[in-house]
This record gives structure tokens, C-alpha cells and sequence, in this order.
């Protein structure tokens, strides 16, 4: 009896420890709340940028961007901007790029946004957009 | 007590008036163009709060601002969509009917990306096999976009287009909203009214917006000659007249805060009007205010609210013979329209909407027989359910809308009651004998 109550302890010490060690990779990726980034994305997002695979609007899919490689959607029309772009999409660069007006993130862009000020609100998203895989 | 004559064209003018405010308004529920979502990649539902026109998100408004030119870059698309309405009418009195009530071209898109439009060709169906086309709302637009002054954006366009409001960038005018108040007279703003401009004229405006909140428009226009309104599909008793000096003027306030929105606008519109042509002209103006207000929040629970009051000053250029000995048309006079309106849309799916329309006129016992105002008061109520169009719908890029909609009139020319003043010994028709339940499906693609 006594050893079965310890098993889901030992599960969430070992997923804590995941988490812990994810957390000081990277401050961002588990610092949001999915769910509240999901109405976050609604608000901020949605309008120009779809969740749905291989789904562009006037901005390119959002599927799988956390890991991908900047200008690189298929049959998405990109700004001379972001094509010359050298990153990769990490939380880390989303975290920064989000946080200004898109013209000073990457000037030349075609994205037309002010940026996010909220911290809360944007680890939040930036956790929202890592589930979409 | 009111003057009675013998007013039985009149009586049948005024039912007319009334089934075509009707049907006007029926049509409210109709103005999706998926063309557009096929040109962008967007869904309905990021254009329209309940995922089917006409009341636009502000998302919707900088669309149109920029010309109808946005796109997903990938390529070009058709600029073509089509509607077509099904109606169940029951009115009070009258004959119930099932139609399969209009079918419209929307010719809508992109051009370059300075150029866009918006053209509506409407089919509607007269019965016995009788079918009606006629050229509706047409707005061709040129736009510079992202123009730096100073620190600021700007953009700046043109529009040429045939109803007065129609264009406007709120999009809470009675041309855009099909909610004027209808009733035997009315402002030129409204398309309800009677000899209404709308669709039967022709003007161009010049528009800018500054820094996303200040916009301005001006303009001029001019009506068409009766023979190219009988070449569009429009019978020549609701001409609107000849007019000169006309000026179309637009300054609002629009502030979008992502979760909510609100603006605050003036319009005015000037003409000198003759209707007969033959007739001397009226000096018309119409000055109006508009308020509107949209919560959009998560967009699970979106609420749209709007108050558009438009009073017009007349002058009129002749005073029409009285029938009343002693009795002269006034010189001068004013009508005021006013419109609020609440939409309450839920999952951007189902939806409940309620207008209160108002149309009030100064005295005048030989123009507005027979009880000397021409005030009229309607509502109407309408229950929604638009399945698609939405990111993760089956199809965001065409839908249907099943609508359920009560019109109901409580004062007409001057009354609630005998609104047409029959003799004594002869039926009245109440204000509410106008009213009407209707049932409408509309799918577009």
C-alpha cells in the first residue's frame, strides 16, 4: 500500500526535475499557461496567422513554429526580410522578437504589429504556440 | 382628428414601401463574400463577428481601408463568389410564401495591391417565374498604403462608389447596415427611404486614416440618368432625382484595443435635389453623429452596438397643391433617422441581434397625409446560427447562415393605428398589420 503511494510521488519528482531542468534551459518554454496563451494567440494573432498545417493567411502558418527555421513555410510569400533571416524560431527568439514592433525586430518585414508588452501574457502565448506540434 | 381624402394609390405605395423595407432588411443577413476569404487565407469569421456579414470586426474595417487588396501571397484567385437566399415570409396580412428569394454575383477582390473592389449583381425573384437583376453595392477603390508622415502611418484611397455610406470604413452607416428606418420619408442616408440614392447614383471619395484612428473622407455625387438606372435593373419611380452641389463628408475617431473597440464619427451630405427632374430643386443637408462599441474579448462572446441619428434639413424648392382650403405645405422642414442596434454573438456561431429604428418628421399636414407627421417606429429581432467559417470549421472559406428574423412595426405615418387614415366605414390597417416573420437560409462560396 505504502509503495504504491509513492509511485505517483516519484512521478512527479521526475517530471518536476523534467520541468526544473527545461525551465533553466530555456526561461520561457514552461514559465506560461497553455490555455490563457491560447485566448492570448486569439486576441494578438489570430487574425493573421493560422494554427492549422500548410493554413497561411496574410501571415504564415503557426504550426510547429517553436523549433523552425525562420522563412522556410511552404507556399508562403516572404518579406526579403525574413528570407535573409538566419534564425531559428526558439522560444528564446520569439520571446524577443514579440516583445518589440516587428519593424524593429526584423526591419523590412511585412508584419505589422506593435509588439506585446504584457510578460505574462507573453509567456503565455509563447507556451501556447510550443504545444502546436 | 386627422384630415381623410380618398388616398387609395397612396395606401398601395405605402404597403409596397413597406414589403420592400422588409425585404431590404431581410437582406441583412446576406453579405459574405468568400472571395475575399479565398484571396486572404482568412476565415469568415475574422472579417465578420458572426462568421457572416455585413457588421464588421475591426479586423474587417482596415480590410476594406486598404482596398480590399490584402492577400496571402499565394498567387492569384478568382475574385468571383456567389449567395443565394431561400425566404420563408409570413407576413400579418398577406399571403405566406416560400422563395428562393435572391441569388447574387459577387464580383470581389484584388486587382494589384493598390486596386481592389467590391461589385454585388442581385438576382431577385418576383414570383410566376419573373426574376429581377440589378447592379447593388459597387466599390472600386485605389489605395496607397503604409504612408510615413513623420512617425506616423497614414493611408490614403479613393473610392468610387454608388450609395452614399456604403464605403465607410466603421461600417455602421444605414448604407452598410441595412438598417435605416423605414417609413414614408426619410434622410438621403438612408437607403429605406423613399427615391433613395442608394445604388441609383454614382460618386468618388477621397479617404485617408492617420495613425489607425483618425479618419476622413470626402466626397461628391451625382444620380444616374434614368435610362442607365433602367440599364441596371431599376424601375424609374424610385429615381432619386437630379442632383448638383452634392458633398459627402466623413470625419470619425476608431480605437482599436484588440479585446474591445469603439468610435465616434460625424457625417454630412448636402445636395440640391429636383424630384420630378422637372421639378425646382430642394436644398437638402443631412448632418448625423454615430457611436459604436464592440466587445471581442476571446472572441467566444462578442458584442457589437451601434446608435447612428442622422437629422436632414429641407428646404424645399416648391409646396406641393393643398387639397385643404387655408392650408399651404410648409416651406421648410426636417426628418430625423435614428437606428440602435445589439448584436450578441456566441463562439462566433449563434447569434441574437435587435435594432430600434425611428423615423420622425417636422409638421407638415399636406406632405405627410393624413395625420400632417410621418413618424414611423419598427424593430427588428433576428436569431442566427452560422455553422462554418471559422478557423477550424469544415470550410472557413464558405458558410451558411439559417436566420430567423421578426419585424414589427408599432407607429407607421404618424400612427399605430388606421396608419392610413381609411374613411369611416372602411377597414384600417393597424402599424403592426405590416409586420412580418421570416425564415431565411442563406449559403455563400
Amino acid at each position: 500500500m505504502s509503495k504504491l503511494r509513492w509511485i505517483p510521488s516519484l512521478r512527479c519528482v521526475a517530471v518536476a526535475g523534467l520541468y526544473l531542468g527545461g525551465a533553466l534551459a530555456s526561461p520561457f518554454v514552461l514559465a506560461g499557461d497553455a490555455s490563457a496563451g491560447s485566448d492570448v494567440f486569439k486576441t494578438e494573432c489570430s487574425e493573421c496567422h493560422s494554427v492549422r498545417e500548410g493554413r497561411n493567411k496574410k501571415g504564415p502558418s503557426l504550426f510547429g513554429i517553436v523549433g523552425r527555421a525562420a522563412g522556410t513555410v511552404p507556399n508562403y510569400k516572404y518579406s526579403d526580410a525574413l528570407l535573409q533571416a538566419r534564425w531559428t524560431w526558439t522560444t528564446d527568439k520569439l520571446h524577443s522578437y514579440l516583445s518589440q514592433p516587428a519593424k524593429l525586430a526584423n526591419p523590412g518585414t511585412k508584419m505589422k504589429y506593435d509588439g506585446l508588452t504584457d510578460a505574462r501574457q507573453l509567456d503565455d502565448l509563447i507556451t501556447y504556440l510550443g504545444t502546436l506540434h | 382628428m386627422p384630415l381623410r381624402l380618398n388616398r387609395r394609390a397612396p395606401r398601395r405605395f405605402y404597403l409596397w414601401l413597406a414589403a420592400a423595407a422588409l425585404l431590404l432588411l431581410a437582406s441583412t443577413s446576406a453579405q459574405a463574400i468568400p472571395a475575399y476569404a479565398r484571396q486572404t487565407g482568412n476565415a469568415c469569421a475574422d472579417c465578420h463577428a458572426g462568421s457572416y456579414g455585413p457588421a464588421l470586426t475591426p479586423y474587417g474595417m482596415r480590410f476594406k481601408l486598404n482596398g480590399y487588396t490584402d492577400t496571402d501571397g499565394n498567387g492569384f484567385k478568382i475574385p468571383v463568389a456567389v449567395q443565394i437566399n431561400g425566404t420563408r415570409t409570413v407576413p400579418v396580412q398577406g399571403q405566406s410564401g416560400n422563395a428562393l428569394s435572391e441569388a447574387d454575383i459577387y464580383i470581389a477582390g484584388r486587382v494589384t495591391d493598390n486596386i481592389g473592389g467590391y461589385v454585388k449583381v442581385a438576382t431577385d425573384n418576383l414570383g410566376d417565374d419573373h426574376y429581377s437583376s440589378k447592379l447593388s453595392d459597387v466599390d472600386l477603390r485605389f489605395v496607397a498604403k503604409d504612408v510615413n508622415l513623420g512617425s506616423k502611418e497614414a493611408t490614403f484611397g479613393v473610392s468610387v462608389n454608388n450609395n452614399p455610406g456604403f464605403q465607410d470604413a466603421v461600417s455602421d452607416l444605414f448604407a452598410s447596415t441595412q438598417l435605416g428606418p423605414p417609413g414614408v420619408t426619410g434622410t438621403l442616408l438612408n437607403p429605406s427611404s423613399p427615391n433613395s440614392l442608394a445604388n441609383r447614383v454614382v460618386g468618388a471619395t477621397a479617404y485617408g486614416v492617420y495613425d489607425t484612428h483618425w479618419y476622413g473622407e470626402l466626397g461628391t455625387y451625382t444620380s444616374l440618368p434614368l435610362s442607365e438606372q433602367a440599364n441596371l435593373g431599376y424601375a424609374p419611380g424610385g429615381d432619386p432625382g437630379k442632383l448638383s452641389d452634392t458633398g459627402y463628408a466623413r470625419f470619425a475617431y476608431m480605437k482599436d484595443m484588440k479585446k474591445q473597440f469603439f468610435s465616434a464619427g460625424v457625417v454630412a451630405l448636402t445636395t440640391r435635389r429636383q424630384v420630378p427632374r422637372t421639378n425646382p430643386a430642394d436644398n437638402l443637408t443631412d448632418l448625423g453623429y454615430d457611436l459604436t462599441y464592440q466587445y471581442i474579448g476571446n472572441r467566444a462572446n462578442i458584442v457589437q452596438a451601434s446608435f447612428v441619428d442622422i437629422l436632414e434639413l429641407r428646404h424645399y424648392g416648391s409646396l406641393p397643391p393643398s387639397p385643404f382650403p387655408g392650408v399651404a405645405a410648409q416651406s421648410h422642414g426636417a426628418v430625423h433617422d435614428k437606428t440602435f442596434s445589439l448584436t450578441y454573438t456566441f463562439l462566433q456561431t449563434y447569434g441574437l441581434s435587435l435594432a430600434h429604428m425611428q423615423s420622425t418628421s417636422t409638421r407638415d399636414i399636406v406632405r405627410y397625409q393624413p395625420y400632417g407627421i410621418a413618424d414611423t417606429t419598427s424593430n427588428q429581432f433576428i436569431v442566427f446560427w452560422t455553422p462554418f467559417g471559422k478557423d477550424d470549421s469544415l470550410t472557413p472559406m464558405a458558410n451558411l447562415k439559417l436566420s430567423a428574423i421578426w419585424f414589427r412595426f408599432s407607429r407607421f405615418n404618424g400612427s399605430d393605428s388606421n396608419v392610413f387614415g381609411a374613411p369611416p366605414g372602411f377597414p384600417g390597417t393597424s402599424a403592426h398589420d405590416l409586420d412580418a416573420f421570416l425564415v431565411t437560409a442563406s449559403i455563400a462560396f
